[in-house]
């Protein structure tokens, strides 16, 4: 049985991560939107947390809040913005039908599949095991995402110089 | 809170992304929705390793790489922000007309 203080809190993380990811998605100012971003993915973090997830909330924190939003917030300060222009194009009615269908599809092929799932209780430290998983099952994963990510950074200064180096 | 409640905070979420990415002009923007259903895909992986195999750590690895791969797909996209901002001086996708289609 699940104590109904964690139902409530997950309820409450839940309307707080869907009001701030509509703020997200239409705020007129870029800036607001990227702050309602950063709160929605703390609060995807909360919600890790309340899903027994430790490690991987720390993660969301260091990565998403500390990583991607100050890199999204020095792009919108380099970047001149001017004010009030349209932050919609014109297709806005055609894309809130088209997210309408996939949010009812998604949720009515969840219940039919999912609804009778027993709630578990249960919830042990995960860091070590995931150590544990990440240097041994996942290894080559673990080995390609390095790549990945050394290809990312040379990616980035090179396209980020101010010219770019002649080609032979 | 059941496992059918959190599938579904996620199919929210990301409904909301998809939304943002087809109608926002600015590239921020449509960056900013791509996160947003990375984090959905993210709450798939917490809530099904949560309520069917709470023993086990697979979903929260799987979660991680997500992560990573966010984390390189938004610096390579920044960066390409940038270069675009440099090169037309306008961020709004229906301004960048390279091509000349």
């Amino acid at each position: 049985m699940m104590p109904p203080f964690a139902s409530i809190l997950f309820y409450l993380f839940a309307a707080v991560i869907i009001f701030l990811a509509i703020v997200s998605v239409s705020a007129r100012n870029i800036f607001h939107s990227a702050i309602a971003l950063t709160g929605a993915l703390s609060v995807v973090a909360c919600l890790f947390a309340l899903l027994g997830a430790d490690f991987l909330a720390a993660t969301q924190l260091l990565l998403y809040v500390g990583g991607i939003m100050i890199i999204m917030l020095f792009v919108i300060m380099l970047s001149q913005q001017r004010h009030n222009a349209p932050q919609t194009n014109q297709q806005w009615v055609w894309a809130a039908a088209l997210s309408l269908t996939v949010a009812g599809v998604l949720i009515y092929t969840f219940r039919d599949s999912f609804k009778d799932v027993p709630p578990t209780l249960a919830m042990q430290p995960t860091t070590a095991r995931i150590g544990q998983l990440l240097l041994g099952d996942m290894l080559v994963p673990f080995e390609a995402i390095s790549l990945v990510l050394l290809a990312a950074l040379v990616g980035a200064v090179v396209f980020a110089q101010d010219t770019l180096p002649p080609s032979k | 809170m059941t496992l059918y409640h959190v599938l579904a905070l996620s199919g929210i979420l990301f409904s909301i992304g998809v939304y943002g990415a087809l109608t926002r002009r600015n590239i921020l923007g449509i960056l900013m929705s791509i996160e947003l259903m990375f984090n959905a895909a993210n709450i798939n992986f917490i809530g099904f390793n949560h309520f069917l195999h709470p023993g086990n750590v697979w979903g929260h690895g799987f979660a991680i790489f997500i992560v990573t791969v966010a984390v390189a797909e938004a610096v390579v996209g920044m960066s390409l922000v940038l270069t675009i901002y440099r090169n037309t001086k306008s961020i709004y996708l229906d301004e960048i007309n390279i091509f000349h289609g």
